[in-house]
């Protein structure tokens, strides 16, 4: 069957090279085509025969033809599930026709990967779909805590909730809303708490470097969140949670389709008091905060014209006390800070044909914060910062169709981007402009080959080139091998081109790669340089962070029921930028400014294992292998020039056996999972442990690395229960806990312990229509 | 006020010289000892954090290595001075004397001899000797944990005022000399210096 389709989510007779059969005399009452759960497949169809086709109505059901041989075979196709086929004495006798979903969500369609509809199965790198269901199962209210329970996904506390992929950190994944790229950012970490769950369709994650179609930050790889869209006339839901530390979710949502117009709204509202691991310090470890998300979504389809315009709004807000120390007096300040983000996102597809497909779309985004600390006693504001970054993106992207195994995709698009904050001077603009190119093609049945090249022209960091291919060889129907190399990059952040920092009592400066020759120039002529430590040639030449990257792995399925999928992955970084000191000044601290200095290597394995034991009983099992390490320390360490020191601070030589790479990586992380679903009674359990192996927290022992066994925080694992029950009229109550050990880890700032929660979802429609 | 303190380093130099030929007699040689001084308190500067402005200039703590001794001026005979994060020696800008200092690598007991390559310099108008700053000189700043610490396998080759080698090692800018995983910079009282050091009083470059 051909895997290449423009079209995927529609039917797609016309691809099986056959043609519709048509008027049909009824020979039986109709039969359903249905899910495990008995739900209906409306997007299934059948196969009578070579070459004749019957798609399900609305409700799922189709009627057989008479004059049919006892014997013919019928086959029954939907997208996400196992092909199914039956004789027609059989099915005869049947109302209705179950059918398996594809195991590992393979039947998923992924938007992310190639920025066309494909089926996860049929993807040549490794991808893996976060389903609705899943994401349900979690009990989760904001998107680390669904995250976190992924094979190879660590959620590390930096700034915010920050995501690691294949060893590296936040600022190197893209996050992607309705595939769009979401901005706002925080010492480089993206905070995914500010991502409310409820409305989320499913996440797709891809791993590995895709700045072939995307360009900055893809270097890790790509989390593409997919907000739900209903096809029901009328639909409306309320859902709520509450759990451990007076922390409420509530969201609502609302959608409305006639007429090729769909009409969609959600509104969620969070709150919780935080907690606190170390009541001795003052203020909490994680600040009480309420959030509000908003999002509608606009769609009317015309012929062959499809519009859609989605908008979205966050607002967050938050409390805290720190305290200040003053000459050995500790003085408590109130924090309080804020955090919005708005998006707008209009997008058109025009279809002249089932060959081409034309896709303007455009994403306007805004993002600040506005953080206020003030001292108790006298209201003496010790700290103020704003910051507001704007960013608009247009594109256009053209895809065509060429038979049936190869699909064009042509994209350009420009970007514009300003910023404005306290530590930044003016307001500073950046532009860019990118062309980029795939190829999706399938040579022979065996062979699938995705080979793609993006071109970026920015204003700041010169050209870029990014190239990527892909190819998936089928061994045979259960096993297929697939290898990628592409080439990731990430420009340089606001905070490494614009910076100005003076950090008065210690007495040292910062300055961003853009004002370093002015910043020295200023300080020269203060007299307050005693000697450059560098070449001024060198100043402000900050380039893009780049990597080269390689991904091999299978997908062997031992079963409809059985599931073994691995990958592994190296990816080398190069010119990773860092603060170095350039100036030494007469008061003996230093300039800093950034400089691309470093090197960097993660590799690893990941292996999943998902066997479906029974239709109602799923376990899985998943684990990575990581080795991050810092290239330029193994040198040291190599040549001898690397010490450490001894409890008793005295000096020896570090081996390659001590060092244990990057800070807060684990090297060894893993999950199992069991899922119990009962279809009749509606009564789901999911049981999961996330394992999370030591990982070094920071530098004990003097010399700024990982290599003594007093700097790992020790490894833990967080067994997470929820259990549900679903109503015939649609209502869905629920309990569970997160952490039910009470595992802690002082190292662990985003982990409060043991949290337990309730929860509710109540579907009005579906309640004033089983009335 | 300081305590001074004298360690057994047992620094053997038979253990050094090569004796592989029978019939070399074995010279009488004097067995050097390394010398641990702890807790020399040398506070920086008084400066107003909102500003940066130095409210209360403070003097540097003199110390010579040869006497193993605080001096109390700075027309004195000192060798080397503390104050804050910042070492100088006696000569150039910071004073009269003629002391000059070289910042090697390696670790304090494998240095055996004054490398060619050592690099001696007086402190001056271009920079002291020793230089400031993190990972310049003697110490690290983690800007994490706030910590100061001494740089592992950093040692200071020192030439003194009377123009004998001494190699020298920072243990400590905390009180007493704490291991780093049980210091807080917040409580640990700082700077107070532990540093060892050995002299070759007979004017060879060899320890």
């Amino acid at each position: 069957m051909c895997r290449i389709n423009l079209n995927k989510n529609r039917f797609t007779y016309w691809l099986l090279g056959c043609f519709l059969f048509p008027l049909l005399s009824h020979a039986s009452d109709p039969i359903c085509i249905r899910d495990q759960a008995g739900n209906p497949i409306p997007h299934a169809y059948v196969k009578i025969g070579p070459d004749k086709v019957v798609p399900v109505d609305r409700t799922g059901s189709f009627d057989l033809p008479d004059n049919l041989e006892a014997d013919q075979l019928i086959e029954v196709f939907a997208m996400g599930f196992d092909a199914r086929q039956i004789r027609v004495r059989e099915i005869s006798e049947l109302s209705s026709l179950r059918l398996t979903e594809k195991i590992g969500q393979m039947g998923e369609v992924v938007v992310a990967a190639t920025r066309t509809d494909r089926s996860l199965e049929d993807l040549p790198m490794p991808v893996t779909v976060i389903s609705r269901e899943q994401i349900q199962e979690t009990g989760g209210m904001r998107l680390s805590e669904v995250l976190r329970e992924q094979t190879g996904l660590q959620v590390v506390s930096d700034h915010g909730a920050g995501l690691q992929m294949q060893g590296l950190s936040s600022d190197y994944i893209l996050i992607l809303l309705d595939g769009e790229p979401l901005i706002g950012r925080t010492a480089g970490t993206f905070d995914l708490d500010r991502i409310s769950v409820t409305n989320i369709e499913r996440i797709e994650v891809l791993r590995g470097p895709s700045s072939a179609i995307y360009g900055s930050e893809a270097m890790a790889g790509v989390i593409n969140i997919i907000t739900k869209s209903s096809r029901e006339p009328f639909a409306a839901s309320l859902e709520s949670r509450y759990r451990s530390f007076s922390t409420m979710d509530l969201s609502g949502e609302a959608s409305f389709n006639q007429n090729d117009w769909s009409v969609q709204a959600y509104l969620n509202r969070f709150r919780t008091d935080g907690f606190d691991l170390n009541p001795n310090v003052p203020g909490n470890t994680q600040a009480p905060f309420q959030a509000t998300t908003g999002q509608v979504k606009l769609g009317k389809k015309s012929g062959k014209w499809e519009f859609r315009l989605y908008s979205r709004m966050y607002r967050e807000d938050s409390d805290n006390v720190l305290q200040v120390i003053e000459n050995g007096k500790g003085r408590l300040a109130d924090m309080s800070s804020e955090r919005r983000d708005v998006n707008l996102n209009p997008t058109v597809t025009y279809r002249p044909n089932e060959h081409w497909q034309l896709t303007l779309r455009s994403m306007t985004s805004l993002f600040e914060t506005h953080s206020l600390t003030e001292m108790q006693e006298d209201g003496f504001v010790v700290d103020a910062q704003d910051f507001q970054q704007r960013y608009h993106r247009t594109e256009l992207q053209l895809d065509r169709q060429l038979g049936n195994s190869q699909l064009l995709t042509l994209g350009m698009g420009h970007l514009l981007e300003t910023v404005d904050a306290t530590r930044y001077e003016a307001l500073n603009r950046f532009d860019a402009g990118y062309l980029f190119l795939q190829h999706q093609w399938d040579p022979t049945d065996k062979w699938n080959i995705v080979t793609g090249v993006r071109g970026d022209l920015h204003s700041q960091y010169g050209e870029r080139i990014s190239p990527k291919i892909s190819g998936m060889y089928q061994i045979s129907e259960k096993f297929s091998w697939q290898a990628s190399l592409g080439a990731g990059f990430k420009a340089p952040d606001f905070r490494q081109l614009l910076l100005n920092f003076n950090n008065a009592s210690a007495g040292y400066y910062v300055f961003g790669a853009n004002l370093v020759q002015e910043g020295i120039e200023r300080l020269q002529s203060q007299g307050l340089v005693q000697q450059l430590l560098l070449d001024p040639s060198q100043f402000g030449a900050l380039k893009a962070e780049s990597s080269l990257a390689i991904n091999t792995g299978f997908r062997w399925k031992l079963s409809n029921d059985l599931l073994f999928q691995g990958n592994f992955f190296q990816n080398n970084i190069f010119n990773l930028i860092e603060t170095a000191p350039f100036a030494r000044l007469t008061s003996g601290q230093n300039a800093f400014s950034y400089f691309n200095v470093s090197r960097v290597r993660t590799q690893g394995i990941e292996l999943d294992w998902t066997w479906r034991l029974t239709s109602k009983l799923q376990v899985s099992a998943g684990y990575m292998y990581l080795d991050a390490n810092d290239l330029d320390v193994l040198e040291q360490i190599d040549s001898g020039a690397l010490f450490r020191r001894d409890s008793e601070n005295r000096t020896q030589r570090v081996s390659r056996s001590d060092y244990g790479g990057l800070f807060n990586r684990s090297r060894h992380s893993g999950n199992l999972k069991i899922s119990y679903q009962e279809p009749l009674s509606g009564i789901n359990l999911a049981l999961r442990a996330i394992h999370r192996g030591k990982f070094g927290f920071g530098d004990v022992n003097g010399n700024l690395i990982l290599d003594d066994p007093s700097e790992y925080a020790r490894a833990m694992t967080s067994w997470n229960l929820s259990l549900s029950k679903a109503f015939s009229n649609g209502v869905l109550l629920e309990t569970g806990g997160f952490n039910l050990l009470n595992q802690l880890n002082q190292y662990e700032p985003s982990n409060p312990g043991r949290t337990l929660f309730v929860g509710a979802k109540v579907p009005f429609h579906q309640l004033v229509n089983s009335k | 006020m300081n305590k001074w303190n004298m360690f057994q380093a047992g620094i053997l130099l038979l253990a050094l010289s090569t004796s592989c030929e029978e019939n070399t007699v074995d010279e009488p040689e004097i067995e050097l000892q390394a010398v641990t001084v702890e807790n020399l308190h040398a506070p920086g500067d008084l400066m107003d954090r909102s500003t940066g402005e130095i409210t209360e200039v403070r003097p540097f703590r003199y110390f010579s290595l040869e006497d193993n001794k605080m001096v109390e001026s700075r027309e004195g005979d000192w060798d080397i001075g503390f104050k804050g994060t910042t070492l100088i020696v006696n000569s150039g800008s910071s004073g009269p004397g003629t002391a000059q200092a070289s910042v090697v690598t390696g670790t304090f007991d494998e240095i055996s001899t004054v490398p060619s390559a050592a690099d001696f310099k007086s402190d001056g108008e271009n920079g002291l000797a020793i230089p400031t700053g993190s990972g310049n000189g003697w110490y690290n700043y983690n800007p994490s944990s706030h910590i100061i610490s001494p740089i592992p396998g950093r040692v200071l080759l020192i030439q003194t005022n009377e123009g004998n080698y001494a190699k020298m090692e920072i243990l400590s800018y905390y009180q007493d000399n704490p291991p780093l995983a049980e210091v807080d910079p917040m409580t640990t009282p700082s700077p107070y210096f532990t540093f060892r050091y050995l002299i070759q009083p007979n004017g060879t470059i060899t320890f």
